[in-house]
């Protein structure tokens, strides 16, 4: 039976850490890396590259997924993000991200 | 029609809109059962130059349940991967297609199957859709090639068919005027409209056939013959258009879509705000939506459209009573002791299933009304390619049922004729004799949309 979407899959290594990573760096994170990339104000890119270099240690211990990682901002006033990633999903709730993806595309 | 666009956002989505799906004991290899779920509605064979085809992106199962708890127990899942071998052409096909391997058929669909024990086969071909005689000059052939037998008793074929079911929905869909009755139709003060011979509206129509031939022994329980059958078609939860590639890409686990057990439940019982909602849930969480069954709204119709027709089935919708022979025959199965002879009951899980008792043997001379004709391997015994099941569920709709579980209720004497004018003779496209059952689809040339 399919997965219910109530469900974390964190099998696929799909975290908070992750999901920085993606918006940080284009090439390898996808589709949703790329736009997050194309629409970066200098601010947020600033902001992002932060949070890239301190997740630097981190990001060594985590396989990054193959595929595109797509990130759904269900309510970017309370942090509310669901993260998908080839057959999982996973949901955070983390206003910073939010705050800083909605920086990004406004 | 039995479930052809039958909730709202599904009907955007053919790939995964599931259409019926048979289940029976097959009739020419006693010890197995036949499951054929059909999928991507009213394909009109002319339809190229891209013609039909399952979605690579959809994840097409059949399920079993063989204990009663309207939970899976047994599922086989269908994946599809489309080639095309040649890009810089716009055909489908650049010559004929005499086989499958075929290097002028250009646009390629293999799928993989799985079971309980695993992958059960991989790479296996689909055919191609019946284009033409230039193009498809053998289908009956290239079809038969398709047939892949994968050991263990276990055969599955996945493909274009001729549509099976006939239903007049023109009539049915226009306020239920059914032809053979359109005279006696209240027709709210428009003219009226005489009586006729029904429409196949279906007829002449492909669809995508899954069918896979089993073991009994495969898929039921020592000493519990009756297994439910339902099937699923799920998506990826995110889907992105990726304008850069021209395609979708998608992410994120797979959640279901599309279900079908009995014929016509999503279609004429659900109510139109729970349909979608009711195609993403699996059967064993039927019981709110009980409802529906034990009061359906088509039996409080029936009296209205054809005023002094249905004078007992008024009353009985008026008493209130629940139809608990509505909610036997599709939710729990018929216990014993109703019909001499005969249970297909899986227990008080109220779930929507085909309930198959498998320990019934195909019918040397099967009765289009199945169990209403006297006939145990049919509908809703299962349900055969040849069934009229939209003549028995208007029957039983109507009251034709009720004394099941109220022997001093006496149905109206329409209950008992109650027919949209169909019969299986109304398919212009003969079935099979042996698996895949379903006929030849109609050919693109042949059968101009």
């Amino acid at each position: 039976m399919p997965s219910d979407d109530t469900q974390s899959s964190p099998a696929m290594g799909v975290s908070r850490r992750s999901v920085i990573r993606g918006a940080a760096t284009a090439g390898a994170a996808g589709l949703a890396a790329t736009a997050f990339g194309a629409a970066l104000s200098p601010a947020a890119a600033a902001s992002t590259r932060a949070a890239s270099s301190t997740g630097a240690a981190a990001d060594a211990e985590v396989k990054a997924p193959a595929g595109p990682i797509v990130v759904h901002v269900r309510n970017a006033k309370s942090g509310d993000i669901e993260v998908f990633s080839g057959t999982s999903q996973t949901r955070l709730r983390d206003k910073d991200l939010a705050a800083r993806i909605a920086r990004a595309i406004g | 029609m039995s479930s052809h666009r039958e909730a709202p956002e599904i009907s955007k989505d053919p790939v995964a809109d599931s259409t019926d799906i048979y289940a029976f004991v097959s009739p020419d290899k006693p010890g197995s059962v036949t499951l054929i779920a059909n999928y991507i509605p009213l394909e009109a064979p002319a339809g190229g130059p891209n013609f039909y085809e399952f979605g690579d992106d959809v994840l097409y199962e059949i399920h079993i349940d063989n204990n009663g708890d309207g939970q899976a127990d047994i599922s086989y899942q269908f994946r599809f991967n489309t080639t095309v071998r040649n890009p810089d052409t716009f055909l489908y096909n650049t010559g004929p297609i005499e086989s499958l391997g075929s290097a002028n058929w250009n646009r390629v669909q293999t799928y993989s199957v799985s079971g309980p024990s695993g992958t059960l086969g991989s790479g296996l071909s689909c055919p191609p859709c019946n284009v033409g005689p230039l193009s498809t000059p053998d289908y009956a052939g290239l079809a038969a090639a398709a047939v892949h037998d994968l050991g263990g008793g276990i055969s599955v074929f996945a493909g274009q068919r001729a549509e099976a079911f006939f239903v007049d929905l023109g009539a049915i869909f226009d306020l239920a005027d059914l032809r053979p009755f359109a005279n006696l139709h209240a027709t709210f003060g428009l003219p009226g409209i005489p009586k006729g011979p029904g429409v196949n509206a279906t007829n002449h129509v492909n669809v995508h056939s899954i069918a896979i031939q089993v073991p009994i022994s495969a898929v039921t329980r020592s000493g519990h013959p009756t297994i439910g059958v339902w099937t699923t078609a799920s998506r990826q939860r995110v889907t992105l258009w990726d304008a850069d590639q021209g395609e979708n890409v998608n992410s994120g686990p797979f959640r279901q879509v599309s279900r079908l057990g009995n014929p016509l439940i999503n279609e004429v019982i659900i109510a139109m705000g729970d349909k979608d909602r009711w195609n993403s849930l699996p059967p064993a969480g039927d019981k709110q939506f009980a409802h529906y069954v034990t009061q359906p709204g088509l039996a409080a119709l029936l009296p209205v459209l054809y005023p002094g027709v249905f004078p007992n089935l008024a009353a009985l919708v008026k008493s209130g009573k629940p139809r608990a022979d509505l909610e036997a025959i599709l939710m729990t199965g018929i216990p014993p002791g109703i019909i001499k002879g005969f249970t297909n009951f899986t227990g008080p899980v109220v779930a929507d299933m085909l309930r198959l008792n498998t320990s019934i043997p195909a019918a040397k001379n099967p009765n289009m009304f199945g169990l209403l004709g006297g006939d145990p391997a049919g509908f809703p015994n299962g349900r055969r390619i040849a069934d009229n099941v939209v003549a028995i569920e208007l029957r039983a709709i109507a009251g034709v049922t009720y004394p099941l579980i109220d022997p001093k209720f006496k149905p109206d004497a329409a209950a008992g004729l109650l027919t949209d004018g169909l019969t299986a003779a109304s398919v212009s496209a003969s079935p099979l004799g042996q698996f895949p059952y379903l006929g030849v689809p109609y050919g693109g040339f042949n059968t101009p949309s």
